[in-house]
């Protein structure tokens, strides 16, 4: 399908020529990495950017690098590139685990995660992860350079913080000291590719918890009662079976075409218990896998 | 009785040949198969027209139902790179197979989001989508009907006021002044005293969304309307003579005829139903008149491929059973409101299919079948794979199982009792063909352990089980023919010219094989292609599983025809008597005469020299037509008795294993069974294929397709984002196909239609299993996980 609408495209040589340009037309222009949400957008002409900016020339938003106490994560860094790297398999688990089942294998290719949390939609798989990761998302304009935390990353559906004049340039996620283990469940229709029709994201380091939803509200995002609830808790089914009615409080699912509020308010829950029951047998015996027995 | 011993002899004589058999029976490879692996195989979207090709886009309406008021072109016209710009007025002329209730473009009225208003012709795809943008249109919107129930209320709004004045076949009854396009009618026996008869009376609805084909390749058409006024069109069609047909229809008033019109159909990337009839491809070949000298092509996205081409209709079924303490069915009341949506001109037939054979492959004395094509303001329905009888099966076969519970009987007992027979009366009075529906229930049935109850490991998990039965007969005109040439080469290799299209099944490998068995060339040496209407002789559509049947029996025709040629010649100039000779090994051979060989690359083209020098014979050429002389559509409008509508029905039946998380209500086939009576399976690997590929497609439209509409008519999901198809990873665990044969007196070596029964079973299938594992009955298609979960749920708050 062609795309009609018209515009500039430039293949910037520097971040500086982009943020330049950033700053000059603001929203009009749109940064391309991935593509694969912004292409069917102008594809079904529901954009209009006056010019692409692609920063796919750009050697720096390639990396993945182990910096003093955290791990860099660059712009340019795709889901396929992430399931590839033995440290993000190493420190970041979840990630490397959500990021199996984002789409499929030839969209993996060329998406990115940055590109994944600046579309923002609710369903986003690596928001979850980079959530409970506390993961800080470093942005640029000329005006130079701020460190935005991720749960003040997601305003609202398809709506982050960034500012018109900013390029997110890199994701910075802390190495975590203690040991820990976690999972990410995404409800789908089927065994196939597919937008998750809720997502539950659990992180265990000690007695702590760190939890965030996907699809099961307007944005990803933490579930702080849950957590706390949970906080030093021995889990037993009547522990269980509260954090269950809990997590119903913290989300606010709607209905839509992909699952009814009542069928992800019931499977948040089931989600929730099977999560934690998957998350300790991890912290604990290391299995199953990560990447293994998703939501079965 | 006669007819029913002389099929006896005759199946008897047809079992007889089968061990004798070369290559019909045989896993011969697919003959297309290394054209398709090398990519040498052409699709109508790969075909170069060069520079002069042009480009359509379409302007659509916005609205289900409204009235044009008036089209503003002008801005349009003038955008640089456009060539033309066509509306409505420039086609006054209806169009349609069965019935002729749509025009090219929409004129006045509007009747589904997405109709075809006008269209734009341009030197580049972008540019013709432009100047579609800036066609202005003002629409009068009127309230649309999007339920087929409501339709058929008094102060329903009317979807076409004009209904009274369409032409359409004979054996269509619509009602004029209501939103019934068709109403089939069948009776049998006396209903009322058969519920009175009945120990147990029964009755429910069921619901089954309307479905989208997805072929994996879109709509596609080039058209060239040349100087001389010879109109070309390559289009990705089951059906390029119907094509031409139709085309002619709509276009005779410019003064072309059948003879200047050539339909060239490539291979096709999956049909599904979808293909068959003229869709999209009106537009092609209406833009092409209007664009004398230039080749235009029209190529749907995939979004117009789900809201402007065919799709599977919706159906809400009653059904009202009544049963007697031994299992014995004593009436049936089945009232289908199909929801056929804006034209109905080939849906009306899928109505009309289901309407005479809702009874199921069960032997129902007393009966009474209302099926209703009711016109909605929703995109238009068609063929689909199963043509309406995998929407009445999800409710009978969901049925038959809650009425055995209710009579305390095993439902598979039960399907053996009431299973149809050879002989048995069918619902509109001609008898049934042979059929081996017992033999098929019980390999089903040994297949999963029925009767046997399994645990799963999981203690989250349930396991059910399930069989049904199911039949399916081709729905076509009585005397929709066939026909084939049979052309010999220097080397005695052979040419076949068919229009039966080649979608996947296999139709051009089990041509050959038919014709290698008769004449004794492997097929190696046979080349079967896809069809061009001023090359390859007629055929009516590759539709309702019957070309293995007509165009096998038109095939089988020719070789034969061709056979005889050449021994007419060898008795001639070798004074051998004709009886004695027969074929092997790409040879005349004599069954008096050991040594006598006669290649065929010796004459087949260049002829036998006698012994004056002179030669003697010529190129052998075979022909062959088939038309099923027996049929007729035509039977009392009342009841519809009297007719013989129906050729013959393919039975079978088929199973599952299920396994069912309680909590997520996530379902995994773990095991799947199909048992068909084809008869005789031609090529069996192809059968098996058709059974994996059916039952995946099947269970799709179970477990997760749905197409949704918002209330103004809109559909919500016309993208693979939202309208989920299978992927490999949703295979069942174990898919086991079981081929049953009581050969078909009247077809090829016995065989009968297989393709689109292999995914009728499926959904009631499930819906069985669910109940079978969880007991909970859900009544609407799909039955999703989130379905059985939530159901789940309810059962256990009440």
């Amino acid at each position: 399908m062609p795309i009609i609408a018209e515009y500039e495209y430039l293949k910037v040589k520097s971040m500086e020529e982009a943020l330049k340009i950033k700053s000059e037309y603001g929203n009009k222009a749109k940064v391309i990495a991935g593509g694969t949400d912004l292409i069917p957008l102008l594809k079904e002409n529901y954009i209009r950017p006056e010019i692409l900016i692609d920063l796919k020339g750009l050697k720096e938003i390639y990396e993945i690098k182990i910096k003093n106490n955290f791990i860099r994560i660059g712009a340019g860094v795709t889901f396929a590139d992430i399931i590839k790297s033995k440290t993000i398999k190493k420190y970041f688990p979840i990630l490397w685990e959500a990021s199996m089942t984002v789409a499929s294998v030839g969209v993996r290719n060329r998406a990115t995660v940055a590109g994944n949390i600046c579309s923002a939609v609710p369903c986003a798989d690596s928001a979850g992860p980079l959530l409970v990761y506390n993961a800080d998302l470093i942005v640029v304009s000329e005006k130079g350079e701020r460190k935005i935390k991720i749960e003040d990353w997601f305003t609202g559906p398809k709506k982050t913080s960034l500012n018109e004049d900013e390029i997110l340039l890199f994701i910075d996620i802390p190495i975590l000291k203690n040991k820990n283990a976690g999972c990410y469940l995404k409800l789908s229709r089927y065994e196939g590719e597919d937008l998750a029709q809720g997502s539950l994201t659990i992180l265990k380091t000690g007695e702590e918890y760190k939890i965030a939803f996907g699809s099961l509200g307007p944005t990803p995002k933490r579930a702080y009662k849950t957590e706390e609830y949970l906080k030093g808790k021995k889990i037993n089914d009547n522990v269980v079976s509260h954090v269950q009615k809990i997590i119903v409080d913290e989300i606010s699912p709607i209905t839509d075409i992909r699952a009814t509020k009542e069928y992800r308010e019931h499977m948040a829950k089931v989600m929730i218990k099977r999560g934690i029951e998957k998350t300790i047998s991890r912290y604990y015996n290391g299995k199953p896998k990560y990447g293994e027995g998703m939501i079965e | 009785m006669k007819t029913k011993i002389k099929e006896k002899k005759q199946i008897k004589e047809i079992k007889k040949t089968y061990s004798e058999l070369d290559a019909v029976g045989k896993n011969l490879n697919r003959i297309d198969g290394w054209e398709k692996i090398t990519a040498a195989a052409k699709y109508t979207d790969d075909l170069e027209f060069g520079p002069a090709l042009l480009y359509a886009a379409i302007v659509e309406s916005p609205y289900a139902f409204a009235k044009i008021k008036k089209i503003d072109t002008s801005e349009a016209v003038k955008l640089d790179g456009v060539v033309r710009v066509v509306t409505g007025k420039d086609f006054p002329y209806k169009f349609g197979l069965y019935m002729k209730d749509r025009y090219v473009f929409a004129r006045d009225v509007v009747r589904f989001v997405g109709e075809q208003v006008a269209a734009v012709v341009a030197k580049t795809p972008e540019i013709a989508l432009k100047a579609a943008s800036l066609v202005k249109v003002d629409y009068e919107e009127m309230t649309p009907v999007l339920d087929p129930v409501k339709a058929l209320e008094k102060n329903s709004p009317l979807v076409h006021k004009d209904l009274k004045n369409y032409p359409h076949v004979p054996w269509f009854f619509p009602k004029p002044d209501t939103n019934i396009a068709h109403w089939r009618k069948t009776r049998k026996g006396d209903w009322e005293k058969g519920f009175k008869e009945a120990d147990v009376v029964f009755e429910d609805t069921y619901y089954v969304p309307r479905y989208a084909h997805c072929a994996i390749e879109p709509h596609s058409v080039i058209g060239l309307y040349d100087d001389s006024g010879r109109l070309t069109m390559w289009t990705s069609s089951q059906s390029p003579f119907t094509q031409r047909n139709v085309f002619v229809g709509a276009l005779e008033p410019f003064g072309i005829k059948h003879k200047d019109i050539r339909v060239i159909s490539t291979y096709i990337g999956g049909g599904f139903g979808g293909k068959a009839g003229v869709s999209m491809e009106i537009i092609g070949a209406a833009l092409a008149v209007s664009c004398k000298g230039r080749p235009i092509k029209v190529l749907w996205n995939r979004a117009q491929e789900f809201y402007n081409t065919y799709q599977r209709q919706g159906v809400v079924t009653k059904i009202k059973m009544g049963v007697k303490k031994d299992g014995k069915i004593t009436a049936l009341e089945y009232t289908l409101y199909w929801d056929a949506g804006a034209y109905v001109e080939y849906g009306a037939n899928v109505v009309n299919a289901a309407g005479l054979s809702s009874s199921g492959p069960y032997r129902i004395d007393n009966l009474k079948i209302d099926s209703m094509c009711i016109y909605t303001n929703l995109p238009p329905g068609g063929p689909y794979r199963g043509f309406g009888y995998s929407e009445f099966l999800f409710g009978l076969e969901s049925h038959i199982d809650r009425i055995a519970e209710k009579i305390n009987m095993d439902p598979v007992k039960f399907r053996k009792i009431n299973a149809i027979k050879e002989g048995d009366t069918l619902p509109y009075g001609a008898h049934m063909n042979p059929t081996g529906i017992q033999e098929a229930i019980d390999k089903v049935s040994k297949e999963i352990r029925w009767g046997v109850k399994e645990k799963s490991k999981d203690k989250n998990k349930e396991i059910g089980k399930s069989v049904v039965c199911f039949w399916k007969s081709p729905a076509m005109p009585p005397n929709a023919s066939s026909s084939a040439f049979i052309k010999f080469n220097e080397d005695g290799s052979l040419n076949i010219l068919v229009s039966g299209m080649e979608i996947g099944q296999g139709l051009l490998t089990v041509m050959a094989q038919i014709a290698s068995e008769i004449l004794k060339v492997p097929i190696s040496k046979i080349r079967v292609e896809t069809p061009d209407t001023d090359r390859n002789p007629y055929e009516w559509q590759t539709v309702g599983s019957h070309v293995t049947w007509g165009c096998g029996n038109a095939v089988k025709r020719a070789a034969i025809d061709a056979r005889e040629k050449i021994f007419d010649l060898v008795q001639r100039v070798y004074c051998l008597d004709r009886s004695d000779l027969y074929l092997e090994d790409e040879s005349v051979r004599c069954k008096t005469n050991p040594n006598f060989k006669l290649k065929f690359s010796d004459f087949v083209i260049n002829g036998i020299q006698a012994e004056d020098h002179t030669f003697k014979g010529g190129p052998i050429m075979g022909v062959g037509m088939f038309m099923p002389e027996f049929a007729s559509a035509i039977g009392d409008p009342e009841t519809g008795q009297g007719g013989h509508p129906n050729v013959h029905y393919t039975t079978g039946a088929a199973g599952v294993i299920l396994e069912i998380d309680k909590e997520t209500g996530k379902m995994k086939i773990k095991k799947a069974v199909l048992a068909v009576d084809c008869g005789k399976a031609i090529n069996p690997d192809l059968v098996k294929g058709q059974i994996v590929g059916g039952m995946l497609q099947g269970f799709a439209t179970v477990l997760y397709e749905d197409m949704r509409f918002d209330q103004n008519g809109r559909l919500l999901n016309p993208n693979f984002s939202d309208y989920k198809i299978p992927t490999a990873k949703d295979m069942p665990e174990e898919v086991v196909p079981i081929i049953v044969e009581t050969p078909q007196p009247d077809g090829p070596f016995g065989a009968r239609g297989v393709g689109e029964h292999t995914m009728i079973p499926c959904a009631p299938l499930i819906a069985n299993a669910v109940y079978n594992a969880l007991g909970v009955r859900i009544k609407s298609m799909p039955v999703t996980k989130e379905k059985v979960a939530l159901s789940l749920l309810k059962e256990k708050k009440s």
